[in-house]
Formats: structure tokens, C-alpha cells, sequence
């Protein structure tokens, strides 16, 4: 389609700067002067796409080989789809408005389930067959990353090749044997059969799945000489991996419209319902040069107004305060404001909160994640009602008027009197502030509590956990509900249908693809969105198979029952886990990663905290 | 501190992108280029910058204009503007800076070819239309209030060639007439079906309706 007739259409609907690409630092190479083209795929919206760091990273970093032309593509939105359907558009690149069809790689980032049929709808759009046998040839090879794929099992009949871990390496190794086998005419077999050996790539085709009479799981069987586990990859040094120079700057306004430097990957704290604190193992800092000097050269090269620090737990990089006065340096002078996410609440000191006052104020958030000790210490996040209460004094003190708590709903061993402690902590903090001589003088104290549904996820010592029942759930809202009395604390909770269908994905098994399918076929996409979500489709497309979300969702696993996700390895054995959840079970908590080693098994890399001195 | 008016056209992929994100958008090619722009000094700090005549999104122009203050009275302009090229994307073309002449509140016309591309039969018509004595329709201002208005006095004369037709609008702060208001009362008032055109903004002039520089 010319450009004219398409920008033409472009008009037609909400939006079109997602659609127009040319932004700054995009960018345009000659397709014939290449030999791989890529398209990285996001399932969601562009303002969701274009504000993940990890495609940023991939982006840059494929587009700085000159035989790669990484392009950018989103989930297009419903108005939009239905202008590409009705006009025959197939799914472009951003960059080349080339059908991505020709390309020889589709990549998709899978960060959370509910996107999952978004990837179908994307490879429908772009004329493809849905399923990975139904696409004979060597290209384009459909493959995926992301914090799911460490459960790809309920879309492995979608995709050709899953990379375990961390992308910078192994995507590349990846994009040359494919470059290899291209040149000598090879299939696409023989080539996967190849690209299996490669550390941190599954190929889901060789392996099938047995099943016994009660629906569990049997067995995994790797065929030929793919390896019987894939382990996951990490990049070892993070002051030498790849990292952007630049970002595209997006013309419309998108969900993170800034900056953003990644000052360490992992986590030290283990807090036991969260993934990302497992499977991004072992903890690996940045230095304090090195953040600085690229974060400079982001806005220098963006024109930003805006960085903010990107880690699970900003408070925990080591050398915060040597970071945060190194920056200060040149963001005062250059009108860039600094964002300090995730703070912890045991280490909000002070100093810290002068540091980010001095910069820019907008409320607090604080995670206590369960609403009495007992629960808090069942999940590992060691913070006690003392640090909350001292850690909200010290921001009331600071002026701070309205502070953020985020909680989870249907923790393991989690009771009536647990969710009464959300109500009960709300209460006192709105008590503590009146009782402060020191508060902003004249002004009211606003306590909003953001409650989500626990999802027990792979790798995590709660992967064995049942989640509660819808029903359940809702009936822990509403009681949560009867006991906030006062209009200071405003709450808000999700809706509990898609936390049921985020669980059967997260921990279920290669017979849901058929689901999947099944959904997508019934109309289902966007199904973060709520305007979009329609529960009765899934539940129709469920009851075509055959198959009970309830089996996989409110079960609870022996130690011994094989899981989906068994023949990965993510470094945290299952051991540790097992270990973790009896802990959890006694309400006992365990030091983080800087205190004592536990012996979680990421130790093989002999990397970062591993190999810090304690 | 001085005050600069920088001159641009604004094309190609760049129409898509509507006046709101087109000011954090210049605010970022600035800031990119490095030159010593003056920031605001209130409680949010910004880049100040002032567009003389916002553009609709879907509408090209080759004359956009927008005034911002330097912090180094002796920097050289041609020294900035080619930073400024340097700094800017494809589709939009940094042409001219000079310090500012005339006051944006002068502005009182601009200039708008409308392509009908492959709808040229309708240029006639068209033509036609805009030779009334008069064109009463509704506008709706910007409370939702409905008022009778005459689009005659505010359009200073068209000329036309095979596929388009050239508009002079009374424009700026005052008086504003959006090209897509004419044809709209156009394919309503002639019952012609409303068929796809392109808008490119030409010039903007004065009130004397001399080029706004």
C-alpha cells in the first residue's frame, strides 16, 4: 500500500502517532543492504510497548549490527485493527511499513500473561498460520522472551523458540546460526535442531508431555539430543553488556515518559510471592560510573527532562548515596528531574527522602503487601508495622500529605483477621498524622490502599500454592470494604476473573495452547484492558476443551507432583523452594541475600552478591 | 536574555502529531541540541516556548513558527539553527531564525492549500461555494455554546489550480477559521458527499497581511 492511501487511513483513527513511526531516534536502514530483519514485538498497546526498558535494550542493541534491522511493532489498537483488516494492511514495522510476513524473525516480549492472545491476533494479522507446525518454512521464525516464558509450556504450540533468561547474548548467537543456516539453504528443522544446543534456548517442537489418569503431569521427553533441562541465561558483567546510548523518543505521551538507567538486575530480598526476586538471580550492581555515565548520555541524547533509576529495589543498590550526589551534579544544572522507584521501607532514610524531596514531590508508595506481622513474615517481605509507621512519620515530617500502600489479597495462610490489618494500618497511619505536631500545616491526610489478587507464580516458593476461588476473593473485597470507616483511606481492588486467568497461565501446561487458540477464536484480546476483557468468552472457550481453569488454579501440589516448568532451570532449585515454602508455612522468615546465603542454587554463576564478601 | 523566532516546516509522518505533543516534542529537539535555551523559573521549570498559531493534527505546513529566549545574548543565531537541524528528525525542517519582528498578536491571516487530490471535479463547486455573499452556519465554541456565525468575512480570498484550492483564513488569537470548518459546511451546505482531502498551511500572514516574520 503507497504511503499516501495509508497515511490517509491513519487519520481515520484515535491516535495515529502510534502508527507513524519517524520518531527521534528511530531507526531506518537499506532493507537490501541487511541480512536479518527483526521484528520485536510487543502485545499491547503502544504507549504500553514503547515504555518497556528490555525492548529499548534489544532494540539499540540489534540495530547497532549492521547486518540487523530491528523494527518495532505494537498491538494495534481495536479502531485501528479494524481499518488494517477492512483494507487488507498485514502487520507492519514501525520503521519500514514492510509487512513483517518477509521478516526473518517475529519476537515477542511476554511480560504478562493476559497478553497471550494478543500474540495470536498479531500473527493473524500479519498472515501467518497461528501454530508453529503450520509455518513450514526456515523464516519468518516466530520466537519469544520475557519473565513468562519461564512457564512458555500454555503457548509452546505457538512459538518456534523461547529464549530462557536474559536476552543480550543469546539472541545474537541465536541471529547468527539462523545467518549460517540461511546462507546454506537449510530448514527450518534442522535449524532448530541446532539452535537447541545453544545455552538458554528451548525449542518447545522437541520435547512432547505424558500425562497420568489423574490430569498431572508425567513426563517431558526431549527428543534427539536437545538437552534433557534448559538452563537460563545471564549477562555477567553489567558494566560491559551492551546498553542504549539513545531511546526512540515517542511523539505521543506514553506510560513511562522518561529516561530510564537500569542500576542492577535481581533482587536480595526473596520476598516469597514475587517472581521477578527468583528468576532474575543472582543480584549483579552497575557501578556508580557506569550508571552515571550512561544516564547522562540518555538525556543528552533523548532531550529528556526525566530520569528515574530502574531496579526491583532502588534502596538496596549499594552505592545509592555515592549515585545519588554523582547525578545531582549535572540533573540540577540541566533541569533534569531524578525518579526514584521502588523504595524500600526498612532503608527509607533521611538523607534519601531529603535527596528526592529536594527534587521533585508527588506521593508516596509504600508495599507492605499483608496487613499483620504474622502474614508479612509467611511472605518474606521483612518490613514490620515500626519501619511502615516511622517510614510515613518521616514523609509527613517532609510535607508529604498523601501516601500510596500497595497490598496483596488471598496470601497463602491469609485470614479474616489478616485482611482486617489492611483496614487496621490504614487507620493508623491517618491516626498518625493528626498526631504529628510537625504535619503540613491546614491540610488533610489521604491513605489510598491499592489491593491486587495473589497469583502464585512459577519459580517462587508459593509455585505449589492454591490460589482462592473467585468467589473467595470477592468476598475478602467486600469484607475489606466493611472495614474501612473513614473517608481518609480510599481503596481499590481488581477484578478477581482475570487474576484466575493470569494463575491458570502462569502455572499451567502445554494442553491450554488449545484454550488459547480457542479465545482468540472467540473474540478475546486486550484482555489487560477492561473495556475489552469478556470473562464469558474464556469461560466458553474453557468448556470447549474440556479443560477446568479450577485444576490448575485453586489445586494445591504435592512437592513431588512434576510441574510444567520442571525441565527449565532457572538457577533456584527446587529444593530451595521447597525449603522457602515450609518456612513460609511456619510463619519464619529468611534473611536476604547480603545477611547469609541460603543456598538457592544461583551461586553456579559465581557471580555479583554471590561472591560478595558478608 | 533574548528573544528568537524559529521557523520550521512540519511534514510527512510529522502531521499525525497534535499540537499538545508537538510542544513536548520541541521542547525535547531544544534541550537535544544543546543550545542555552531560558527555562522558566516558576516551581516546574520548563523551556519556555510560545507557538504563534497551533496546527490541527492531519494538516502539513511549511511556515510554523515559534518563539523561545535565549539565556546568551551574543550566541549566534546561525550557530543555533544548525543545531537545531542537527537535532530535529526527518519531516521537519528547521529553515530560518531571526529575532522576532512583528508580535504574535498581529498574526490575523494564514494561508491553507487544500489538495482534493483525486476529487478535483469538486474544485469548481467548491469555488462556487465560497463566491456566496454569505455562508451562515453553526460553530461551536469551546464552552459547547452554539452560535450563528458568517465564514464570508473571514475568508480574504482563494485562487485555484487543477487539484487544489488556496485559502486565505482569518487566523490567530482574535478571529480563527480552520480550513476543515469551511469544507465541512461545504459538504453540508451543497450536499456533496464529503470525500478525503489534504491540508498543507502555506503562510501566515499579518494583519496587513504581509508574511508574519
Amino acid at each position: 500500500m503507497d504511503n499516501k492511501a495509508f497515511e490517509k487511513l491513519l487519520l481515520s483513527v484515535q491516535k495515529p502517532g502510534r502508527y507513524s513511526g519517524g520518531e527521534i531516534n528511530s531507526v531506518i536502514k537499506d532493507k537490501e543492504k541487511v541480512d536479518v530483519r527483526f521484528a520485536f514485538c510487543f502485545p499491547d498497546t503502544y504507549e504500553i510497548g514503547m515504555s518497556h526498558l528490555g525492548m529499548k535494550i534489544l532494540y539499540s542493541q540489534f540495530n547497532s549490527r549492521e547486518d540487523i534491522w530491528c523494527e518495532r511493532v505494537f498491538a494495534p489498537w481495536i479502531d485501528f485493527e479494524k481499518v488494517m483488516r477492512e483494507n487488507n494492511i498485514p502487520l507492519f514495522g514501525l520503521e519500514s511499513r514492510d509487512s513483517i510476513k518477509d521478516f526473518d524473525f517475529i519476537g515477542f516480549t511476554l511480560q504478562y500473561e493476559m497478553s497471550y492472545t494478543n500474540m495470536l491476533n498479531m500473527l493473524d494479522l500479519a498472515g501467518l498460520p497461528l501454530r508453529a507446525e503450520d509455518r513450514k518454512d526456515l523464516s519468518p521464525l516466530v520466537v519469544a522472551g520475557g519473565p513468562c516464558v519461564c512457564n512458555p509450556e500454555p503457548i509452546a504450540d505457538f512459538v518456534d523458540l523461547f529464549f530462557l533468561g536474559e536476552g543480550e547474548e543469546v539472541d545474537l548467537e541465536v541471529i547468527d546460526l539462523y545467518k549460517e543456516y540461511k546462507k546454506k539453504g537449510a530448514g527450518k528443522a534442522d535449524f532448530l535442531r541446532a539452535a537447541a544446543k545453544i545455552e538458554g534456548v528451548y525449542v518447545p517442537s522437541l520435547y512432547s508431555d505424558e500425562y497420568n489418569d489423574d490430569g498431572t503431569l508425567k513426563s517431558v521427553t526431549a527428543a534427539g539430543t536437545a538437552p534433557e533441562k534448559i538452563k537460563k541465561r545471564i549477562i555477567r558483567d553489567l558494566d560491559s553488556v551492551y546498553y542504549p546510548d539513545k531511546f526512540v523518543v515517542p511523539f505521543i505521551e506514553i506510560v513511562h515518559d522518561r529516561a530510564v538507567e537500569e542500576i542492577f538486575r535481581g533482587c536480595i530480598r526473596g520476598c516469597r510471592f514475587c517472581q521477578a526476586g527468583f528468576i532474575y538471580r543472582p543480584v549483579r550492581e552497575k557501578s556508580v560510573d557506569t550508571v552515571n555515565r550512561q544516564a547522562k548520555c540518555l538525556c543528552e541524547n533523548t532531550g529528556y527532562d526525566e530520569v528515574s533509576l530502574s531496579s526491583l529495589s532502588t534502596s538496596d543498590y549499594t552505592g545509592i548515596e555515592p549515585l545519588l550526589n554523582s547525578l545531582l551534579e549535572w540533573t540540577d544544572s540541566g533541569h533534569v528531574s531524578l525518579a526514584l522507584p521502588s523504595l524500600r521501607i526498612d532503608n527509607f532514610s533521611d538523607e534519601l527522602l531529603e535527596k528526592i524531596k529536594h527534587i521533585r514531590k508527588n506521593g508516596l508508595t509504600f508495599a507492605p503487601e499483608a496487613g499483620t506481622q504474622r502474614l508479612r513474615d509467611v511472605i518474606n517481605k521483612n518490613v514490620t508495622e515500626e519501619e511502615i509507621m516511622s517510614a510515613c512519620k518521616t514523609a509527613f515530617e517532609g510535607g508529604y500529605t498523601s501516601v500510596k500502600l500497595y497490598f496483596m489479597m488471598g496470601l497463602p495462610t491469609e485470614t479474616d483477621e489478616d485482611i482486617k490489618g489492611i483496614a487496621d494500618l490504614g487507620q493508623k497511619i491517618v491516626d498518625l498524622y493528626y498526631s504529628l505536631p510537625e504535619r503540613p500545616k491546614g491540610k488533610s491526610v489521604s491513605v489510598s490502599i491499592s489491593v491486587s489478587t495473589f497469583v502464585p507464580k512459577p519459580f517462587t516458593p508459593f509455585e505449589f500454592e492454591p490460589q482462592a476461588t473467585a468467589d473467595e476473593i470477592r468476598r475478602r473485597q467486600q469484607y475489606l470494604k466493611s472495614c474501612i470507616t473513614t473517608r481518609k483511606i480510599s481503596l481499590s481492588y481488581h477484578d478477581s476473573s482475570t487474576s484466575l486467568l493470569e494463575c491458570v497461565f502462569a502455572l499451567g501446561d502445554r494442553r491450554l495452547c488449545k484454550v488459547i487458540e480457542q479465545a482468540y477464536r472467540n473474540g478475546c484480546k486486550f484482555d489487560s484492558w477492561t473495556e475489552c476483557f469478556d470473562m464469558e468468552k474464556w469461560t466458553a472457550a474453557f468448556e470447549k476443551c474440556g479443560i477446568s481453569p479450577e485444576f490448575y488454579a485453586n489445586r494445591r501440589k504435592d512437592y513431588g507432583e512434576r510441574l510444567a516448568w520442571d525441565h527449565l532451570d532457572y538457577s533456584v532449585s527446587k529444593d530451595f523452594l521447597i525449603r522457602e515454602n515450609k518456612r513460609a508455612h511456619n510463619a519464619e522468615t529468611t534473611p536476604n541475600c547480603r545477611e547469609k546465603c541460603m543456598g538457592c542454587g544461583a551461586g553456579c554463576y559465581g557471580e555479583g552478591v554471590c561472591i560478595e564478601k558478608r | 536574555m533574548k528573544n528568537v523566532r524559529l521557523f520550521y516546516s512540519k511534514t510527512g509522518r510529522l502531521k499525525f502529531i497534535s499540537h499538545l505533543d508537538m510542544t513536548r516534542f520541541m521542547s525535547r529537539i531544544i534541550t537535544r541540541s544543546k543550545i542555552p535555551v531560558w527555562y522558566t523559573e516558576g516551581f516546574n521549570q520548563h523551556v519556555y516556548m510560545n507557538f504563534a498559531l497551533p496546527l490541527s493534527l492531519g494538516f502539513e505546513s511549511v511556515y510554523e513558527v515559534v518563539d523561545f529566549r535565549l539565556n546568551d545574548d551574543g550566541y549566534s543565531l546561525d550557530e543555533c539553527l544548525q543545531r537545531l537541524k542537527d537535532a530535529a528528525v526527518a519531516d521537519m525542517d528547521f529553515f530560518a531564525i531571526s529575532e522576532p519582528i512583528a508580535s504574535v498578536k498581529d498574526i490575523g491571516w494564514a494561508e491553507y492549500r487544500i489538495d482534493f487530490e483525486e476529487n478535483s471535479e469538486n474544485i469548481k463547486p467548491f469555488c462556487g461555494f465560497l463566491s456566496r455573499e454569505s455562508i451562515i452556519c453553526e460553530k461551536t465554541g469551546k464552552k459547547g455554546k452554539v452560535k450563528q456565525i458568517d465564514l464570508i468575512p473571514k475568508i480574504n480570498g482563494f485562487t485555484e489550480d487543477q487539484s487544489s484550492v488556496t485559502l486565505r483564513l482569518a487566523a490567530g488569537t482574535e478571529d480563527n477559521l480552520n480550513p476543515s470548518l469551511v469544507m465541512s459546511v461545504f459538504f453540508e451546505q451543497t450536499n456533496t458527499e464529503p470525500f478525503f482531502y489534504s491540508v498543507k498551511r502555506i503562510a501566515i500572514l499579518d494583519k496587513n497581511l504581509k508574511i508574519f516574520k
